[in-house]
């Protein structure tokens, strides 16, 4: 995948550009939305698997992005995770009030989206992340781990939801996730302070 | 202590609220879970950087992808037209909140004048982050740092090489941060135990010259002290907290700030401190007489 230079750039020329752009000038989001347009745009698309509806998210994300750049603090972490974060965050709400509409109006349909969910998670998940650094990580998971954590990632689900749909213990599924993330931070070498 | 299990108390939080971090940085915690994970958040800056740590993990899994072209030009027009909002969503600090110097005297003057349950009452309330429109945005930050960051860019339009020329600082900002969060969450926690029906406070005279007290509330222990004699460099104060038994166990050296120390000691389960002095870096046990005794 050809990747336009200002991707490449450092975590703290990205964090710099958000910064700075917290100055009012509406010039200045223009380097702002190329550097973490695909961040917003990927973090969406993983959830809602939809591009119609990730663009949706990621216009609303970006926009937002400018109007509390001011919000931004660094010192928490990079502007990447940050913007994927607010991108995820608005992409699970969707999701979740589509489900609650489909719950309302038809049962089957719902029971149908859930199943689909669970099929598609499993394979995009291994063809997606090829190459990245995330990848390898999750291969060092257990596989029930990786299950749990993949299926709430990409699923947009619940703990409640994931213990349905892999048919465990909530608890269970809980320490998994638990258990898995803190295996990746491991494995990515996130530590802060 | 028993509290520390049940978890009823303000400050508490249920021990298992920990494990749901993860859960609340995917986004998979129930309504129940997500305002618990929260509570815990608004008190604990460990929590919060644990939390930081579990978006990053999560945010490594998108999958940065070209959004569709037409995309730019909508966002950048809408972007023309939208105001940008201050970095401050939270309503008006109150006093007591503002990190820094505040923290502390409000800290002492409270110590001075005994227990006064309202006067404490205030600081951890408004510290209460998590009121801002943003999932994340409005936790903890009553930002000066971003506020002086706003300031100083104004609306100079910033060249990527300038921009990254002054990121480098960041190490600083860290610390200033950790710092702030770590004098907001001491005077909340020396507000609640000056409220604290059952919290006592000890005043004595220093041997050698000063003055100490310690407000006892709860296991919570805050000892403070002013004009202690200077030390010689290789000499450092050491605080002990002493047990019931009459066993003691260190709780370190003291940072001395122009003859003022004070220190928090959480859940210490002691009925009271003792100072002494000892060689730069502390003791394992006490090797000399404490300068000052202070036990309910």
């Amino acid at each position: 995948m050809a990747s336009p230079p200002v991707r490449t750039s450092s975590r703290d020329t990205v964090d710099a550009l958000l910064t700075a752009c917290a100055g009012g000038d509406p010039a200045a989001f223009a380097p702002v939305y190329d550097a973490l347009g695909p961040v917003a745009y990927g973090a969406s698309l993983g959830v809602l698997r939809d591009p119609d509806h990730a663009a949706e998210v990621t216009q609303e994300v970006m926009v937002e992005v400018w109007q509390t750049a001011a919000r931004f603090d660094a010192t928490r972490g990079s502007a990447r995770t940050w913007v994927a974060t607010l991108a995820r965050r608005r992409a699970v709400d969707r999701v979740r009030s589509e489900q609650a509409r489909r719950d309302r109006d038809q049962r089957d349909t719902d029971l149908r989206m859930g199943e689909s969910v669970r099929d598609v998670v499993v394979e995009d998940v291994e063809r997606n992340l090829e190459g990245s650094a995330v990848r390898r990580c999750i291969e060092g998971l257990t596989p029930t781990q990786r299950e749990a954590v993949v299926v709430a990632y990409y699923g947009g689900l619940t703990y409640r939801e994931v213990a349905e749909q892999l048919d465990a213990a909530l608890p269970t599924v809980k320490s998994r996730i638990r258990d898995g993330l803190n295996r990746l931070r491991d494995c990515l070498g996130v530590r802060h302070g | 202590m028993a509290d520390e299990m049940t978890g009823t108390g303000p400050q508490n939080v249920r021990p298992d609220v920990w494990d749901l971090l993860p859960g609340y940085a995917l986004d998979a915690l129930d309504d129940l879970d997500r305002r618990a994970v929260e509570r815990l958040l608004e008190s604990d800056a460990d929590a919060r950087r644990e939390l930081d740590e579990y978006r990053e993990v999560v945010a490594a899994f998108a999958i940065e992808t070209e959004p569709p072209a037409a995309l730019r030009a909508s966002v950048l027009e809408r972007v023309q037209s939208t105001p940008q909002l201050p970095a401050v969503s939270l309503p008006p600090a109150a006093p007591g909140l503002e990190p820094g110097p505040a923290v502390t005297s409000s800290g002492v003057s409270a110590l001075g004048s005994g227990p006064t349950p309202d006067a404490g009452a205030t600081p951890g309330l408004a510290a209460a982050p998590g009121e801002g429109t943003m999932p994340d945005a409005g936790n903890d930050v009553v930002d000066l740092a971003s506020r002086r960051r706003s300031r100083r860019w104004g609306v100079a339009a910033v060249s990527v090489a300038a921009a990254a020329a002054i990121a480098v600082p960041t190490t600083i900002a860290v610390q200033v941060t950790a710092e702030r969060d770590r004098l907001r969450e001491q005077s909340q926690v020396v507000a609640e135990m000056l409220a604290d029906p059952e919290g006592s406070i000890l005043r004595r005279a220093i041997e050698g010259g000063g003055q100490a007290s310690v407000l006892v509330a709860d296991g919570d222990l805050f000892f403070r002290a002013e004009d202690l004699p200077d030390l010689d460099p290789d000499r450092a104060y050491q605080l002990w907290v002493v047990a019931p038994d009459g066993s003691v166990s260190s709780a370190g050296v003291l940072a001395e700030d122009d003859g003022d120390v004070s220190s928090l000691v959480r859940q210490a389960d002691g009925i009271g401190i003792a100072v002494t002095v000892e060689p730069e870096g502390g003791s394992e046990q006490p090797t000399t007489d404490p300068i000052v005794v202070l036990t309910t």
